[in-house]
């Protein structure tokens, strides 16, 4: 295999750095590249070109990744799209299965403390006023659920409430909030709490969780 | 090897000092030898409530601070012959002066010569409730009924499960008033207690007493009559190990059945 290949795909251009080339090499290889591509280009019209750069089995560190963006940086018209591989650090590969699994919780959150979960969260505790339930993912609740409850931490407006948030404080999601007034949600543990098409909080009731997420109805097994 | 206890609230004015005083008077009568120490610098007044203001020569700063040793400065309750024992807290001083380590070390040179060491923690949940909490075995929480003594009760909770105490935090709620509480004016002691979920050590009813006495330097807990009195020598008990139901909630006003149970259906 070359060093560096170049591929045209129906909706863009990949370019391949050989996993076992040497890395000064590649770059060599990279310039000749984008230097003949520029003579190409300059023959038709001008028009600009996003780039995917494949490293297959090697993983570029931040340094090794500037040195590539400064070769295609000389050519106003190249751009980089983005890096792809088909290898993870360990300690990434870790956080997106944490960022995935529904992780049961049972602790007492008490006021003043705040609970961060990475991913979803099945709460089976008790969340006092004050308290905090955090979770990047999304929160199904059976506990006690007075304090504040915040699903999608930070910008995840994908993510929903489900459980009884009669007695809850605050519900946020993503960085929408709503403040809870007294007997406003019925006392249901099958109120869904979500973010509409108008980036506002909304509820409905678990029947329409199909309806409102289709994706996360079919992970949890739904059809 | 005694056992040291930090008393605290998080709230202001709840009845810590009163509690700090009246236990360990309770315990003293009960024939344990228990060391009081006063962790409210700048603002002492375990010593007035028991009587032994006019007694203080040096306070817990000099002790660290090298200008006295720590049996000089100690003082003996008279009243209870080798039983009760004051560390008292400095006026002039503030509670930065002394660090978590510092308190740490007096405790544990004290735990060996008494049964309880009760540390009466100020107000907050600053460097006075870190100073407090340092070399505490276990923890007493007091909150009155009112909500936001509740709340900060739970804040403290919290905190001092943080803290690697040997035990959970007991609670105790002061200042009952049973006609507030059975009228459903206030959270009742069974609210409190499952709000907060950690276990009940006892109940202590709202007595003008509890304030006369505490002003003329003799803890309520002497006058063996007095219902706020009970309450705290039924915390005394508890501590100690045995099983002592709960006092009445209407022992006070010595409601009739009827009554009660009106005023039950009128929470609903
Ligand atoms: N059971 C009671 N009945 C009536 N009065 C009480 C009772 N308990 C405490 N008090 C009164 O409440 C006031 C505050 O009590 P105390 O000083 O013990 O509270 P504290 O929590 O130590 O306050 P601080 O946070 O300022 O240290 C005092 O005047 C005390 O006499
Ligand atoms: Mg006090």
């Amino acid at each position: 295999m070359q060093n560096v290949v170049l591929k045209g795909y129906k909706d863009g251009y990949e370019i391949t750095l050989n996993a076992d080339a040497d890395f000064k090499a590649i770059l060599i290889d990279l310039s000749k590249l984008f230097a003949e591509l520029q003579l190409e280009k300059e023959k038709s019209e001008a028009k600009s070109l996003s780039f995917d750069i494949s490293t297959g089995t090697r993983l570029l560190d931040a340094e090794q990744k500037q040195e590539v963006e400064k070769i295609v940086s000389q050519y106003p018209l190249f751009s980089i799209h983005r890096f792809t591989s088909s290898v993870m650090q360990i300690q990434d590969a870790l956080e997106m299965i944490e960022n995935r699994t529904v992780h049961l919780n049972a602790n007492t959150i008490r006021n003043g403390q705040v609970e961060n979960i990475k991913g979803d969260v099945l709460f089976v505790g008790d969340l006092h006023q004050g308290g905090i339930l955090r979770a990047s993912g999304n929160v199904f609740t059976f506990g006690k659920n007075e304090g504040i409850i915040h699903a999608g931490f930070p910008n995840d407006a994908e993510a929903i409430i489900i459980g009884n948030i009669h007695a809850t404080q605050q519900v946020r999601i993503a960085d929408v909030v709503d403040i809870l007034e007294e007997n406003q949600i019925e006392d249901s543990a099958e109120t869904v709490v979500f973010v509409n098409d108008l980036h506002v909080l909304a509820y409905t009731e678990r029947a329409k969780v199909k309806m409102i997420r289709p994706k996360l109805f079919t992970r949890m097994g739904g059809y | 090897m005694g056992k040291a206890i930090v008393i605290t609230s998080g709230k202001g004015g709840v009845g810590k000092t009163t509690t700090s005083a009246n236990l360990g008077t309770a315990l003293a009568l009960a024939d344990k030898k228990v060391c009081l120490l006063d962790l409210d610098i700048g603002l002492r007044n375990l010593d007035v409530i028991l009587g032994l203001d006019n007694r203080i020569i040096y306070d817990i700063v000099d002790v660290v601070q090298g200008r006295a040793k720590l049996h000089q400065a100690l003082i003996k309750d008279k009243r209870f012959d080798e039983k009760l024992f004051l560390l008292p807290a400095a006026q002039n001083a503030d509670k930065s002066v002394l660090k978590p380590e510092e308190v740490k070390d007096i405790v544990d040179e004290l735990k060996p010569d008494f049964d309880y060491v009760l540390i009466d923690c100020p107000a907050g949940i600053e460097q006075g409730f870190i100073n407090a909490v340092a070399g505490a075995d276990a923890a007493i929480v007091v909150s009155t009924p009112e909500i936001s003594a509740v709340r900060d009760a739970d804040r403290v909770i919290g905190l001092l499960e943080k803290e690697s105490l040997d035990e959970p935090p007991m609670l105790i709620i002061n200042r009952i008033r049973t006609h507030m509480m059975n009228d459903g004016q206030v959270m009742d002691v069974d609210e409190i207690t499952r709000h907060l979920s950690i276990k009940l050590l006892g109940i202590v009813f709202d007595d003008d007493q509890v304030i006369s006495t505490s002003n003329k330097g003799e803890p309520i807990v002497l006058n063996e009559k007095n219902l706020a009195a009970q309450g705290y020598r039924n915390i005394a008990r508890r501590l100690l190990g045995e099983t002592v139901p709960l006092m009445n909630l209407d022992s006070e006003e010595k409601k009739g059945l009827i009554q009660r149970i009106s005023s039950w259906f009128k929470k609903n």
